[in-house]
């Protein structure tokens, strides 16, 4: 190969030269490597990407040469990536091509073994028909599925990025678009549209456990639409992610004031499950165990738990007392009651609490979450347990920061332990910390990550993943990218290896573990339940995202209200209303959303602005959607009660399929010609136009009903309800709740 | 998929298809493997059944089992005879203490939260609540201990829970019980919607195999296979008998059973949990709220109180006529008592330091009270009783093993009344122990 003989020249020119700085050429610079080499040369441009990306240099004597990008000193990287490709298509074609190599590699080495396979002398006939049979199996699934057709791609790419199918007006701009680049166009408008935030943020919220109420075991008072708001604009803005963790991790105040706040608050009082929390979600590094004893298979003692827990050690979730909060309206404790007590008083003389009652209950449970904050207080509460039991320490101990891996931190540049913390975390040279987010992000668009399960991957790696050069890659990547989002996220959805067909076996368990599924394709995933309610949304408005979630700062205002200027009861009564008003959703026009926007009684607006999570027994809890208790909590499975909810429930037999419904009344009715009905809906429901066979099965429907001696209204009546069933048997399909 | 990969030495795919696919109701139908044979041990085991009614909120000990009239904190509340030598209960129950003979009260329960939820948790799971891992309940502990009860049915049910009940915890979905809202309504969903005959019904399910056949043809994937199976169960469920067990309204004589059982959420809740219990359900709870009386307590006692006494005694008379009352133990709990301080809003605030609990049927000796609180009800005076005592002593009836291990998916070691070090074997042994004294 060329390049081999570019990388010996190129070493040995470093190892045997230093040049001499007459050799001035115009544009030329020294060059430095990472163990300290120097050469000088002219910068020409870049070839490859991300893990694998060369610098391409002039030679004094006009030759040229690669070198690997990977080796230079960190100043020659950062002079290097300015100028490199940040093309998505070009960052794509790397992955394809890593992706291609280790399907080829993988399908030889099985082959190989196939061969080989009959000679074997310590297996039996039977073990070889076994093997042989796995070895096949796996062998068709190391060639490349083939590429989606447009349908299939529309639909899957805005389940992935808007998390919905497309509207039926979505669909018919897409397939009718000619232009050549129309999928990587759909992909930067998808990522740019409200919806991207909407989808991302049901993911986060599954991994952060955001709900209402906001704390695990409070009374339900806080109210978490600051926190939800600061998640969506993070997604939006495309804050970069390390930021974002930073962020979570320092943020100080009250939630209202400092919305990121949530995150530490979501786990009040539990500090020691708080930071096993943050290992998983944020390294996928299960480190639970190590709170009660030794890890027994990674290399995490319990020293390491409490070291690590003392970073977190002085920052407490409630403010006792009268402790200053800073801005002098943040009242705690005393003051909170002495309020509470003037505003009732007000209300009792007014006759408005009923008659046994001297307190206002609402009251004082909405302003006493003013003691609710982050804050570091200088006194690190955490200790050894008391049935510490190694030779390293003794019961109760209180053990110094630090870390078990990664840097080594030094505690006097920060803040706070916590901040000293958070920067560890965060940074790139954590060598969990980016791996882990791309292994995630990685299985959010294929369906399965390079490393399963995603909450542990292993402290050494040691090349077991599905396709390890790829998330070495992946991880230069994010780097390269600034841990943008959107922009990895772009990658990704431009690569070929995504737009293919998706794999149409199931990967074995021991597959999985062992790390040989290479990603012919994505996996069939079934929708998350966020998915398929959102998708039923966008079958009953041509705007799925026209209602959102948007109290936040009304929030804020009343939180901050200075009660003492409320001086009558009518003041504090009109205080009080105002808090209702708060959760409400609300309109593009900023009208706040009523019972009359319901369809058929039902609130259909994106999953993501409803009660976080829906009360149990709802579709969306019923499908899945996580209870925000636990770290990915939401299911997949199937049950009964799906199934039924589908069969017999209200939006199958009604908010879809009334006469009235919108994909009924405007859709079929309402669009372009009448004769082409059955390709609306099925365009509309599974983004895909029917076979033959199924549509004239599905108008045999109207044509058995209608008769010549019905009015033209008796006629489209037959018509709607055949329409309805269509919808109904459509929305039934396990094709309706896959996603190829 | 993730429950999936957390089994994956536990359970290989071909078993978790063959898993999801016999289930009714989403409850599995399989026996647990490793199941245990009941343990029969001085007068437990008695149980096949247990009814467990939750009162969500902080049941007031002073105005049920333990009220303490003529005292500063006693409040308006007078206490009524019970046929034992000093022994009252409060006047709000007049039926369980005309038929005390039946029940045993513990008056001695202790915990260590004072918030709704961690009470709750702890109660219902014998553990703190932790954000890492959500323990299993009760019900979920007797199936994977026990096994399944009946074929079809599924094991457990929760009637009236909100959100956050533990459900089977760490045992996955396959466990959870089986949620009713309404007593009235019964499974959601489980019949044809209204207007939809079953030439309809038919004729749509006809159109959506079509619509599918060439999906299913090309994903011969294992997820797919198990959603279709799903659908042949669920549409047998819908024609079989067993729905009907949860039709209350099939009930014969319902008018007249409701009024009887007092027409209230509760006492719905107790006739659908007997009607569950004849059909072979092994363990209800039922849910029931209104407990939380910061204000007004005297103004809402009577009613809550009152229903809560009625739906009671109307099913221990019930299982009684029907042969049931020794196999089936009731159970009545609660997260915390209330504070024997009367509040500024006439009513009283959390208070875990003591509170009460009841049980009857199921080897239970009726008749008695077990644990003493001190002249104003605020501490317990002897034999406190931590929800650790309280599971144990359900799990005792019932025959479970009270020391069998069992590992979370990640690892980690429980046990049903909560575990600890026997400092002389080193081994994991059971925390809660039965209260011995309620049984024969």
């Amino acid at each position: 190969m060329k390049t081999r003989s570019f990388y010996h020249r190129l070493s040995l020119l470093l190892a045997g030269f230093v040049f001499s700085t007459s050799v001035a050429l115009a544009e030329s610079r020294t060059w430095t490597s990472a163990d300290g080499k120097t050469l000088e040369a002219e910068f020409v441009g870049t070839v490859g990407a991300g893990a694998s990306a060369m610098v391409k240099l002039k030679m004094a004597d006009d030759s040229i040469i690669n070198y690997p990008v990977a080796k230079l000193s960190e100043a020659d990287r950062l002079f290097v990536k300015g100028n490199l490709p940040t093309d998505p298509a070009a960052l794509a074609g790397e992955i394809d091509k890593l992706v291609v190599n280790k399907l080829k590699e993988s399908y030889y080495g099985l082959r190989d073994e196939l061969a080989a396979l009959p000679g074997k002398t310590d297996l039996s006939n039977e073990e070889k028909a076994k093997r042989k049979e796995e070895i096949e199996r796996e062998m068709q699934m190391c060639i490349p599925n083939d590429p989606t057709n447009d349908n299939q791609f529309l639909r899957r790419i805005y389940l992935d990025i808007a998390g919905r199918i497309p509207t039926f007006d979505e669909a018919e701009e897409f397939l009718n678009n000619r232009s050549a680049t129309k999928r990587a166009d759909l992909i930067n408008k998808l990522l740019d549209s409200p919806a991207f935030a909407m989808r991302m943020y049901n993911y986060y919220s599954d991994l952060f456990r955001i709900r209402d109420g906001v704390v695990m075991m409070g009374n339900g008072d806080l109210r978490a639409d600051p926190y939800i708001e600061y998640i969506k604009h993070s997604i939006r803005e495309d804050k970069p992610y390390d930021e974002m963790v930073t962020e979570l991790l320092t943020a100080t105040g009250q939630l209202w004031e400092e919305p990121a706040a949530g995150y530490l608050l979501a786990d009040s009082g539990m500090r020691l499950c708080n930071l096993s929390n943050t290992f998983t979600v944020f390294m996928g590094t299960e480190i639970t165990c190590a709170q009660c004893h030794d890890h027994p298979f990674e290399e995490v003692y319990q020293m390491d738990f409490y070291k690590m827990a003392s970073f977190m050690g002085e920052t407490e979730t409630r403010v006792r007392g009268n402790q200053a909060m800073g801005d002098s309206m943040m009242m705690s404790g005393g003051d909170t009651r002495a309020e509470v007590a003037r505003m009732s008083k007000l209300l009792k003389d007014a006759g408005k609490l009923r008659e046994n009652e001297t307190i206002d209950n609402n009251l004082q449970q909405w302003l006493g979450t003013r003691s609710i904050a982050v804050h570091d207080d200088g006194t690190n509460a955490v200790e050894l347990p008391h049935d510490y039991k190694y030779d390293d320490g003794e019961p109760n101990m209180k053990v110094k920061p630090s870390a078990y891996f990664g840097d080594v931190v030094n505690l006097e540049e920060y803040e706070s332990p916590r901040e000293a913390f958070a920067v560890w975390v965060a940074s790139p040279s954590n060598p969990r910390f980016t791996i882990n987010a791309v292994n995630r992000f990685w299985k959010l668009a294929f369906g399965l990550a390079q490393i399963e399960p995603v909450y542990n991957i292993p402290g050494h790696l040691d090349g077991q993943a599905q396709n390890y050069e790829l998330l070495m890659f992946l991880e230069e990547m994010m780097k390269d990218l600034d841990y943008s989002v959107k922009d990895f996220f772009r990658v990704l959805y431009n690569t070929q290896a995504y737009q293919r067909e998706a794999e149409t076996l199931s990967p074995t368990l021991t597959q999985i573990d062992k790390g040989t599924y290479h990603f012919p394709g994505p996996i069939l995933r079934r929708m998350t339940a966020e998915q398929i309610w959102d998708s039923l949304v966008a079958l009953t408005t041509a705007d799925p995202e026209a209602v959102t979630r948007s109290g936040w700062q009304q929030y804020r205002e009343w939180m901050n209200t200075d009660t003492t200027q409320l001086k009558t009861a009518d003041e504090v009564m009109a205080f009080k209303e105002a808090w209702r008003d708060i959760g409400k959703l609300t309109n593009y026009n900023g009208q706040y959303v009523s019972r009359d926007d319901y369809v058929d009684g039902v609130e259909m607006f994106r999953a993501s602005e409803l009660r976080q999570p829906m009360p149990d027994g709802h579709f969306l809890r019923m499908f899945g959607q996580s209870d925000k208790q636990l770290i990915e909590n939401q299911f997949t499975e199937g049950s009964s009660p799906q199934v039924m909810a589908l069969l017999n429930g209200t939006i199958t037999n009604k908010v879809l399929t009334s006469p009235d419904a919108y994909l009924i009344k405007e859709i079929a009715m309402g669009r372009g010609s009448k004769r082409d009905n059955i390709d609306k809906i099925f365009l509309s429901v599974l983004t895909r136009y029917p076979s033959s066979e199924e549509k004239s099965m599905a108008q045999s429907g109207m044509r058995a009903r209608t008769n010549r001696d019905m009015s033209e209204q008796q006629k489209l009546e037959v018509e709607a309800d055949a329409i309805g069933n269509v919808i109904w048997a459509l929305v039934n399909t396990r094709e309706f709740l896959f996603v190829q | 998929m993730k429950d999936q990969l957390r089994n994956l030495d536990q359970l290989s795919r071909r078993q978790f298809v063959a898993r999801t696919a016999k289930t009714a109701l989403g409850v599995s139908i399989l026996p647990i493997a490793g199941a245990s044979t009941k343990v029969l041990a001085a007068g437990g085991g008695k149980a096949e059944h247990c009814i467990f009614f939750y009162m969500a909120g902080g049941m007031t000990h002073m105005e049920t089992f333990d009220p303490k009239p003529g005292t500063e904190t006693g409040g308006k509340t007078k206490g009524i005879p019970t046929g034992v030598a000093g022994v009252e209960l409060a006047e709000y129950m007049p039926k369980l203490a005309k038929g005390f003979k039946d029940i045993a009260v513990v008056r001695s329960m202790t915990q260590q939260t004072g918030d709704h939820r961690g009470g709750s948790y702890w109660m219902h799971t014998s553990y703190q609540p932790r954000a890492t891992i959500i323990h299993p309940s009760m019900g979920p502990w007797a199936q994977t201990l026990l096994g399944k009860k009946h074929e079809t049915l599924p094991d457990s049910v929760v009637i009236g829970a909100g959100g956050n009940h533990p459900g089977a915890g760490f045992f996955g979905p396959a466990l959870a019980p089986l949620p009713i809202g309404d007593p009235d309504k019964g499974v959601q969903n489980a019949r044809p919607y209204s207007g939809v005959d079953e030439d309809l019904f038919e004729k749509r399910l006809d159109l959506m195999n079509t619509f599918d056949e060439s999906f299913q043809r090309k994903f011969k994937n294992d997820d797919v296979t198990a959603y279709t199976q799903f659908y042949e169960e669920t549409l047998k469920l819908m024609k079989s008998e067993d729905l009907d067990t949860f039709d209350l309204s099939r009930e014969d004589n319902y008018e007249e059973k409701a009024r009887r059982y007092g027409n209230s959420r509760v006492g719905k809740g107790a006739m659908l949990a007997k009607r569950l219990v004849s059909a072979g359900v092994r363990f209800v709870e039922v849910s029931a709220g209104g407990w939380d009386m910061h204000n007004d307590l005297w103004n809402a006692i009577p009613n809550t109180g009152g229903s809560l006494d009625q739906a009671l005694a109307s099913l221990i008379e019930d299982l009684k006529a029907e042969g049931l009352f020794e196999k089936t133990l009731i159970v009545l709990g609660t997260e915390f008592g209330r504070t024997p301080k009367i509040n500024a809003n006439g009513g009283r605030d959390h208070h875990p330091r003591c509170f009460s609990t009841m049980f009857a049927g199921g080897g239970i000796t009726g008749g008695q009270v077990y644990g003493k609180t001190d002249k104003l009800a605020m501490a317990v005076e002897e034999n406190p009783v931590t929800p650790k005592d309280f599971n144990a002593t359900i799990a005792h009836a019932m025959g479970l093993d009270l020391n069998k291990v069992v590992y979370a998916p990640s690892g980690r070691p429980f046990l049903l009344a909560g575990h600890t070090h026997d400092p002389k074997t080193n081994e994991i042994v059971s925390e809660g122990h039965p209260i011995m004294e309620l049984f024969s």
